[in-house]
């Protein structure tokens, strides 16, 4: 109690005990139930900026559209450019900006859910903001997390995002056919990412190398029911 | 960089409560991070500090507890990761640390748990 300008104020505490990320989680584990319903294998996929990420992406909607009804959210700033690209393939796509923010949250991907007819889709692909930090702290409702660097990024890069690689169902080294140009070493890399999470699958990739885009397309498909 | 946006979550929150408990000013916020958030303490309180400038959270003092991880190993191991608690936000170790943490019986990497909460815990305000 303390007493000011002649009038009695009290101090009074109270509780609010409200955990301002759990919010999103619980809207994602209701993601999660909407895609399990509908019988959709949702993967979330993370990666820095000019990583590949679309690229992957369009090399599995090519090897996968005929067989798999496909979808993609494609998560960026502003821009609508990622998802022309996906339009382009002839697979049902919905655009995510985030406006400012650096990552896609649980409401933007519940947003674009409501704009699937999701009885008529087996593999969601949704593209997250390039970014190896903010979209760690915010699960979207996905059944895999997968991160994907680059060589061009530098071969330190993996150990500068530590929890990006804790937290991933799969890592993907992107790019490894121009290591040597931008004087990286994909096994230090590939090294890295085992020593922070020994049991996550690593996949080293180039486009230009069909066999690594088939592996790419293995896991994808091995989480198809 | 979304500390603003936690801010303003933050910061919404408290003032709701604040006008259900019909205060006439808020002393202090009491926050809880955990050290694996990408959450920076320092951008997240300068963004508190600038939407509390005018009205009846102006001047707020705002106390944060950071709570580490707890570290388990398969082998059974089980005890706190990392730091004591509230410690100042400068001294809050890298990330990395906490990733390369190794068990202190077997040496295996440890599996980190909790230390992933923001929490608005209480406020003090004057009625």
């Amino acid at each position: 109690m303390k007493l000011e300008r002649g009038s009695i104020m009290l101090m009074h505490v109270v509780n609010i005990n409200k955990d301002v990320l759990k919010a999103n989680n619980e809207l994602a584990y209701s993601n999660r139930k909407l895609l399990v319903k509908n019988r959709i294998f949702a993967m979330n996929i993370m990666g820095a900026i000019g990583s590949g990420k679309t690229t992957l992406i369009e090399e599995a909607i090519n090897s996968l559209k005929e067989r798999y009804r496909i979808a993609v959210i494609a998560g960026d700033v502003v821009a609508q450019m990622d998802a022309s690209r996906f339009e382009k393939l002839g697979v049902r796509t919905v655009a995510a900006n985030t406006g400012r923010e650096c990552h896609l949250d649980a409401k933007l991907v519940e947003r674009s859910l409501a704009d699937i007819d999701l009885e008529d889709i087996d593999i969601l692909f949704i593209e997250n903001v390039g970014n190896l930090i903010c979209p760690v702290d915010y699960k979207l409702g996905e059944h895999v997390r997968i991160v994907v660097v680059s060589v061009s990024e530098g071969d330190d890069t993996v150990l500068k995002h530590p929890m990006i690689f804790r937290t991933s169902d799969l890592a993907i080294v992107n790019k490894v056919d121009i290591s040597e140009a931008v004087s990286a070493d994909p096994s230090k890399m590939k090294a890295d990412i085992e020593q922070l999470n020994p049991s996550i699958p690593i996949l080293l990739t180039s486009r230009n190398d069909r066999v690594s885009i088939d592996r790419w397309i293995e896991y994808i498909e091995s989480h198809i029911e | 960089m979304h500390e603003y946006s936690l801010a303003c979550e933050i910061f919404e929150t408290v003032i709701a409560t604040a006008h259900n408990n019909k205060a006439l000013a808020v002393n202090s916020i009491e926050l809880e991070i955990g050290r694996l958030t990408h959450v920076n303490a320092d951008q997240l309180l300068f963004c508190l500090e600038v939407l509390s400038r005018d009205g009846i959270a102006k001047g707020v003092k705002i106390d944060v507890n950071f709570v580490s991880p707890c570290g388990e190993c398969e082998c059974g191991y089980r005890g706190d990761a990392g730091v004591s608690d509230n410690v100042r936000c400068e001294d809050q170790p890298p990330l990395y640390e906490y990733t390369g943490l190794t068990c202190p019986t077997c040496g295996k990497l440890l599996q980190l748990v909790g230390g992933n909460d923001l929490i608005i815990q209480t406020i003090d305000i004057e009625i």
